[in-house]
């Protein structure tokens, strides 16, 4: 109700920022414009941006250079702006021919960025936000263009949860803001997205990244961990047709494998911590089964693009096609997808334009064997792959575990895949000098396809499967967005203002349906249809999700005074029905300043200082990331009993978890400060931002004691957060002759402490490993952080066990951990803070050399200060599973270690959480190395070919670190389980090469 | 024509004022599909039932049949011993050798978790039900005694395992998640005893039960329960009248075959006070329990897992020629019960022996599916649990009728074993009664709690060679865990 009220005063106050607008009526009529863009040498310049001032009015140039456009009056400004060249504004007067010669330049103060809801001059920016542009995007060969972003834009963390083909990383922005969903969000074209899967480096124009809350605060509850958007390419107008194709292909393999024990040692450290030896003859066991070799390849991957613009000055065109072909580094898994990208637009009238962005993908993939790489790492290597007469080793009786190269014959069909048609369509209509409506209907709807199919088999009586089995799922996906938006645009003077106001609605659906059977008539994939099993073994179900719907209202206004003094105020106003009635709408405002110094007189003239510009913002964001549902608790159906005398299965329901109806949005309030500095024409530059940003009211699923009984934890707004950080960005460029150089360095520096967990008591404490949480978050700690034993050594005799006494029975050999309240015995109170999940700085330092045809370039990335809790060493299970050859450094009595304890297999002390499996996150990498050819002009304009580039390009070849796993980066989506290195799908590092050709 | 485009100019800025529309009231308002929630529950009679049946349910879980119910109880004895091949779940060795300690092995918290979810779902059954508008209250009484039945069954094995426990008698709220203390003891006990009091007051006999209701619990399964409850608080008197209040309704009777008791043909049979109900279903496991499995044969034929393994001990302490021996435990080299094969030797195995009572013949699917009901509470129990209390309050007469008409069924036709017991003296009664108690209910899981009652544990494990120590081992360790998110409220108990 409360927001129903606050609507109608909401909509009072648009009709009267539109009176304003009106009071500017002024019907204008059209006129052509046309010239040629060259630079000094008398070249042309193709693709100069030629814009109306102060208007979306535009075009570009064409091959020849020449540009052609409408404009309203003969007395406008026209402003020509081309990535490396100084943007000119032009006024027509009275003209209605302009040839233009742009001088080149380092500036690159008048590029145009992507913001929120529309579109800024950089310098006029107000707010922090980080641009990459498609070259950059493209470096790095990965079926997820938010790979890209990686060691690019200060303050953005990039983390490859996994290298199995096709899947996205986690990202964050300016830290862990939240403890729960603090990923940002996507806005494709104007779509809001939880997931950009679906796009292809190939297709994007650029990427900007809105760090702080005055750059975000537009997108209101769904802004808090900050906002991508990215634009996809669009044809120019007046344009000959362009032809685009690239091509490369290329090799993967695991970046590193990790060092296990072979066949003897495993041997000599089970015999010794067997009661009896297991193995008599250790000699003969040799060195054995190599896993991990065994499940991994060298993979092949590839990617065609090919992509045709242009346009008239009717309408302007981009098609695209791509195909992205990836065979995973795991056997048996690949990643496919092909998409098809259709933008256009259509002038209708002078003031109408209407125009569409279409998107369709399809992709097939299929999913590694489920828990391989675990069982890789853990198979006896005693055991054969595969024996002399074709039959798959057992490696159930020791290590517990199953055959993985039998998993890679019977568990391999994994399929999924599917469609997904996602884009808009929108009008903008320019009915009156200074204003522009636009209205857009975004959709993205997924058919997604699952089947896997399991043949019966058998191994070993663990490893084994008697009857045939399929399951199959399909689910669907459809939301919707309607946008509508008003701008209104003036300079009076010295004053420029900009005022946008808008009204948004989204909504969400989605639906599943599968089954399973067995004993299936054929075991090949012509049969894998439920049809094709026995009804009796059938299985199905089907569900759908609880919409999520939001209505928003939002509302920004830029003021500029002569240039200098910048002013943007922001506020949406925000429904969304993941809140109970009373809790469900919220107001987002933000406000920033920005002055140009620069230009004040004073600096003006200054040699030397080419650009200097202060910027302050604070907002306010919010967050609703919490399942649906969390709210209120859903009846869990299928719990039957069985009775009577036929053991009838008799359906049972009831609640297993307990919701909160009190949930509200979580809400962070942040300031930014920071400058933009630039010397020597630009060519040096830096930006640097300091921010705080609180956040209030986390919301989290908070463990809580299995005695309430609950089956799941639930929601409550719990905690408040600070992160304090510094973003730091560097860039030089310079130019010699025909040598060209560029070099950027970036840093972020974070500090990220809770402040206080409200109801939920003084900690919260997650992630259960061997029956010890493994983080504890409290005030004045950084969220998630390890806790748990430090360890002081080793028990070196039954001496030392007296000295030092232990609650639990230890013996000589075990950890002796540090009694940390000294009360004299080690028990559960003397567990302490490890350490930190979370980087205090995260660095960049990417290089761009060229030179008459070649070009190379070279990237890299770090962290440091964080910690990994190599988990997957703690995980004895149920056998005996092998080891890392660290454990081979174990306490004997020939080897008295004050460092590795003696060989057990799990429990107190040896295996529960302390730092002794606490190990050092920090890792330098050198993420990209490529290196290109431009064939020479002469030589291709031959064949007709603007440009034909060849190229080369390693991604992850090095990497510098202390950590022991596969990769040193970490990730988690959930913020209380950072760092915890279960065993993942490994990181690859590879090498393509390719081809780029321009038509 | 310029004229013509002002007007249609005018016109689209007129209508742009109504690109700003608000949706209906509704839009924001989403209801869950296909799904009940906590606002629409307990709306209907038939939701009363389901919450009830959902408590059953629970009972079926990993967490209550599995690893940590058979380590807790039958491992930790001198019964049995881990089974299966050394290396295998070697963390169960921990009951083995009172290694344990409050994180491993893990299923001590798993059992914890699993019977306070138990706890939850008939905390949910028990604030729900009266709730529900308009019922049948015949149905609204016996539901809501199926549901104390249960809560006290769940409070009773766990205050026998852990001691003081917190005492959860409805679902909790945000405020009260971290704020519980252990209650104790006897508030524990006097919980469960009016929990069953209750129960008792409003379940029907066993008799009255309606056909496809068989399995459910009754009005005699309460008595059992309580008079159990009252040997384990040595309160005699009381436990020897529920006894006899079981025995004296001539609900039930001893099964005549001892072995046959528990195969399918004995499910819910004459001498069934209380079975957690399982059936192997063809489509989906949904009616399983995992305790078939864990203990199955390991090998060859190849029916599970072979966990808790007969231990040498308890082999040893049949008298000569006792029947229940061969029923109870499964050899290498027997046939099987149902003659479908013969255990051969898995050299993988050591002690290769199998719990028999946790053998069932073929089923659909899967060793998975297990489809054997456990029996919880049965007839002999009851009638050993009245020889004792009779002993004890000096009536050795009675009790040795009892006591004897277990003997006698175990001897079936035979003659010349398990000869009826004579009184000598109270305290060698006693015994006897201890003794026959253990091989009557042998793999029942039923001994580590008989044991640590009578404060014969630590002698019998020392005995065995075991290091149990007095005042530690009698109680299992608090979860770390639920220790740490009390944020000290909650202590450990004595030793760990």
């Amino acid at each position: 109700m409360i927001f129903r009220d606050n609507n109608k005063l909401f909509r009072q106050s648009l009709f009267i920022i539109y009176a304003i607008m009106f009071c500017h009526l002024n019907a204008f009529s059209q006129i052509r414009v046309s010239g040629k863009i060259t630079d000094e040498k008398g070249e042309a310049l193709i693709g100069v941006n030629v814009l109306v001032k102060n208007t979306n009015n535009g075009a570009l140039s064409d091959l020849e250079g020449k540009y052609s456009l409408e404009v309203p009056d003969k007395q406008v400004v026209l402003v020509f702006s081309y990535v490396g060249f100084s943007s000119k504004e032009i006024n027509l007067e009275g003209k209605s021919e302009l040839n233009v010669i742009l001088s080149e330049s380092v500036e690159l103060l008048n590029e145009i960025v992507v913001v929120g809801y529309g579109t800024q001059r950089k310098s006029d920016l107000t707010g922090v936000v980080g641009t990459i542009k498609s070259e950059e995007i493209q470096k790095f060969a990965s079926a997820n263009i938010t790979q890209a972003l990686q060691g690019k834009i200060a303050g953005v963390q990039v983390v490859s949860g996994s290298g199995r083909p096709g899947e996205a990383p986690i990202v964050r922005i300016r830290g862990t803001g939240t403890l729960n969903g603090a990923s940002p969000i996507y806005v494709v074209d104007g779509l809001i997205l939880d997931n950009i899967d679906f796009l292809n480096a190939s297709d994007i124009a650029s990427m900007e990244v809105l760090k702080d809350a005055s750059a975000a605060a537009i997108y209101g509850t769904r802004g808090a961990n900050g906002v991508i958007i990215i634009t996809t390419r669009q044809g120019a107008k007046n344009t000959k047709a362009q032809v685009r194709f690239n091509a490369w292909q290329g090799v993967q393999q695991p970046a590193k494998l990790l060092a296990l024990t072979n066949a003897g040692e495993y041997g000599l450290l089970v015999n010794e911590l067997s009661n009896k030896p297991v193995f008599t003859d250790l000699n003969a066991l040799g060195s054995g089964t190599d896993w991990q070799n065994e499940i991994f390849r060298n993979a092949a991957f590839r990617n065609y693009n090919l992509q045709i613009s242009g346009g008239s000055d009717q309408m302007t065109y981009s098609i695209s096609g791509d195909a992205f072909l990836q065979d995973g580094i795991i056997r048996s898994s690949y990643f496919n997808r092909y998409s098809l990208r259709i933008n256009n637009t259509y002038q209708l009238a002078s003031f109408i334009k209407i125009g569409h962005n279409l998107s369709y993908v399809q992709s097939a993939a299929n999913r590694e064997p489920g828990g391989i790489v675990f069982n890789a790492y853990a198979a006896d290597p005693t055991a054969v792959a595969v024996d002399a007469d074709g039959k798959f080793g057992n490696t159930s009786v020791l290590s517990n575990v199953s055959n993985p190269v039998a998993q890679l014959k019977y568990n391999a069909y994994n399929r999924y895949g599917g469609q997904q048609l996602a884009g808009n369509a929108f009008i903008d209509i320019h009915p009156l000098k200074n204003i522009t409506l636009k209205s857009s209907i975004g959709f993205n709807s997924f058919m997604n396809k699952s089947k896997s199919f399991e043949p019966e088999f058998y191994v070993n009586d663990k490893q084994r499967n008697p009857e045939s089995r399929l399951f199959v799922g399909n689910s669907q996906t459809s939301d919707w967005q309607w946008e509508n938006t008003a701008v209104y645009q003036k300079d009076f003077k010295e004053h420029r203002v900009t005022l946008l106001t808008g009204y948004t609605v989204q909504s969400r659906q989605g639906e599943f349906l599968g089954g399973s059977r067995n004993r299936l008539i054929g075991d090949t994939e012509d049969f894998y249809f439920l049809n094709a099993g026995d009804a009796q073994t059938a299985t199905n179900y089907q569900g759908a999700n609880t919409p999520e719907r939001y209505e928003s209202y939002l509302f920004r206004s830029n003021y500029a005074f002569k240039d200098k003094y910048l002013l943007t105020f922001s506020f949406r106003r925000d429904g969304s029905s993941k809140f109970g009635s009373e809790k469900r709408g919220g107001n987002f405002p933000s406000l920033a300043f920005a002055w140009r110094a620069k230009e004040e007189p004073l600096l003006k003239n200054l040699q030397g200082l080419s650009n200097l510009k202060f910027r302050v913002s604070w907002g306010i964001l919010g967050n609703d990331k919490i399942p649906t549902g969390a709210a209120i608790p859903t009846v869990t159906n299928n719990l039957s009993a069985v009775f009577g005398p036929d053991e009838a299965l008799i359906f049972g329901a009831s609640l297993v978890t307990l919701a909160n109806p009190f949930l509200q949005w979580e809400e962070s309030r942040s300031l930014n400060g920071g400058f933009d500095i630039g010397f020597l024409d630009n060519r040096l530059t830096a930006e640097v931002d300091l921010y705080h940003r609180l956040t209030t009211k986390i919301l989290v699923p908070v463990p809580i004691p299995d005695y309430v009984g609950s089956a799941g934890n639930p929601y409550v707004n719990a905690a408040d957060v600070v992160n304090k950080g510094l973003d730091i960005t560097l860039n030089f460029q310079n130019k010699e002759g025909k040598f060209n150089y560029k070099w950027s360095v970036l840093g972020s520096f974070i500090d990220n402490n809770v402040i206080s967990l409200g109801s939920t008591g003084n900690a919260l404490r997650d992630v259960v490993i061997n029956g010890d949480f493994a983080t504890l978050t409290q005030p004045g700690y950084p969220i998630g952080s390890f806790f748990g034993y430090k360890v002081a050594g080793v028990y070196q005799n039954a001496e030392d066990v007296k000295t030092y006494p232990n609650n639990n029975p230890v013996k000589p050999g075990d950890l002796r951990f540090e009694d940390i309240n000294a009360d004299g015995i080690i028990n559960a109170k003397d567990r302490t803070w490890l350490g930190s999940p979370i980087p205090a700085v995260n660095y960049g330092f990417n290089l761009e050399l060229s030179y008459a045809g070649f070009d190379f370039n070279a990237e890299f990335n770090g962290v440091y200060g964080n910690k990994i809790l190599n988990a997957k060493k703690m995980f004895r299970g149920f056998g005996i599973p092998n080891f890392e050859t660290s454990f081979l450094n174990r306490w004997n009595k020939d080897n008295p270690s004050n460092t590795d304890p003696r060989i057990t297999n799990g429990g107190y002390p040896n295996f529960v959480v302390s730092d002794y499996f606490l190990e050092d996150g920090s890792f330098f990498r050198l993420r990209t190395l490529g290196i290109g050819y431009s064939l020479p002009e002469n030589l291709i304009n031959k064949m007709l070919i603007n440009s034909l580039r060849v190229f080369a390009r390693a991604n992850n070849l090095f990497t510098w670190t202390k950590y022991s796993g596969y990769t040193p980066e970490v990730g988690s989506e959930n913020v209380l389980q950072v760092g915890i290195d279960r065993g993942i799908y490994p990181l690859s590092k590879t090498i393509v090469f390719g081809v780029s050709c321009h038509f | 024509m310029k004229n013509k485009l002002s007007s249609i100019r005018l016109i689209l800025v007129i209508m742009s004022l109504f690109l700003y529309p608000s949706c209906g009231e509704d839009f924001l308002q989403v209801k869950p599909l296909g799904e009940i929630n906590a606002q629409n529950f307990f709306q209907e009679e038939k939701h009363g039932g389901w919450a009830v049946n959902a408590i059953y349910n629970q009972l079926r879980s990993w967490d209550m049949v599995s690893f940590p119910y058979l380590g807790m109880t039958d491992i930790v004895s001198d019964d049995a011993v881990k089974g299966s091949f050394p290396a295998d779940a070697e963390r169960l060795n921990a009951f083995d050798d009172f290694t344990y300690d409050s994180r491993t092995p893990e299923d001590i918290r798993q059992t914890w978790k699993g019977y306070y979810q138990a706890i939850f779902r008939a905390n949910i059954a028990i604030e729900g039900i009266p709730k529900i508008p308009k019922m049948n209250e015949n149905l609204r009484k016996k539901w809501l005694g199926e549901a104390h039945f249960l809560r006290a069954y769940f409070y009773f094995n766990l205050v026998r395992w852990f001691g003081q426990v917190p005492l959860i008698t409805k679902p909790l709220t945000q405020e009260e998640f971290y704020t519980q203390q252990r209650a104790a003891v006897e508030k524990v006990y006097d919980l469960i005893k009016s929990d069953l009091n209750l129960a008792i007051s409003s379940l029907p006999l066993k008799s009255a039960l309606d056909a496809a209701d068989l399995g459910r619990v009754t009005k005699g399964a309460a008595a059992g329960l309580m008079a159990k409850v009252f040997l384990t608080q040595r309160d005699f008197s009381n436990a020897s009248k529920w006894a006899k209040e079981v025995i004296d309704s001539k609900e039930y009777s001893l099964f005549p075959d001892y072995a046959r008791l528990f195969r399918k043909e004995g499910e819910n049979g004459v001498e069934s006070l209380f079975e957690i109900q399982a059936t192997a279903l063809e489509a989906s496991w949904a009616g399983a329990t995992p305790f078939n499995m864990v203990q199955g044969v390991r090998g060859s034929p190849n029916l599970g897992w072979g966990f808790n393994n007969p231990s040498d001990d308890l082999v040893r302490s049949y008298e000569p020629g006792d029947p229940r021996r061969d029923a109870t435990v499964l050899y290498v080299g027997e046939v099987l019960p149902d003659g479908s094969g013969v255990i051969e030797d898995n050299p993988s195995m050591e002690n290769e022996r199998y719990n028999q009572k946790a053998w069932v013949e073929s089923h659909p699917g899967l060793q998975d599916n297990g489809p054997g009901n456990i029996r919880i509470l049965r007839y002999a129990d009851v009638l050993l649990i009245a020889a004792e209390a009779l002993n004890e309050l000096n009536n050795p007469s009675e009790a040795l009728k009892y006591l004897n008409q277990v003997r006698q069924r175990a001897r079936g036709t035979r003659t010349t074993v398990l000869p009826d017991v004579v009184f000598t003296d109270k305290l060698t009664l006693r015994e006897r009664i201890w003794k026959e108690r253990r091989i009557e209910l042998a793999m029942e899981q039923q001994r580590w709690f008989d044991l640590v009652r009578t404060d014969q544990a630590e002698k019998v494990m020392k005995n065995v060679g075991k290091n149990f120590i007095k005042g530690k081992h009698d109680l299992f360790p608090i979860p770390q865990t639920e220790i740490d998110l009390s944020e000290g409220k909650m202590a450990q108990n004595p030793g760990y």
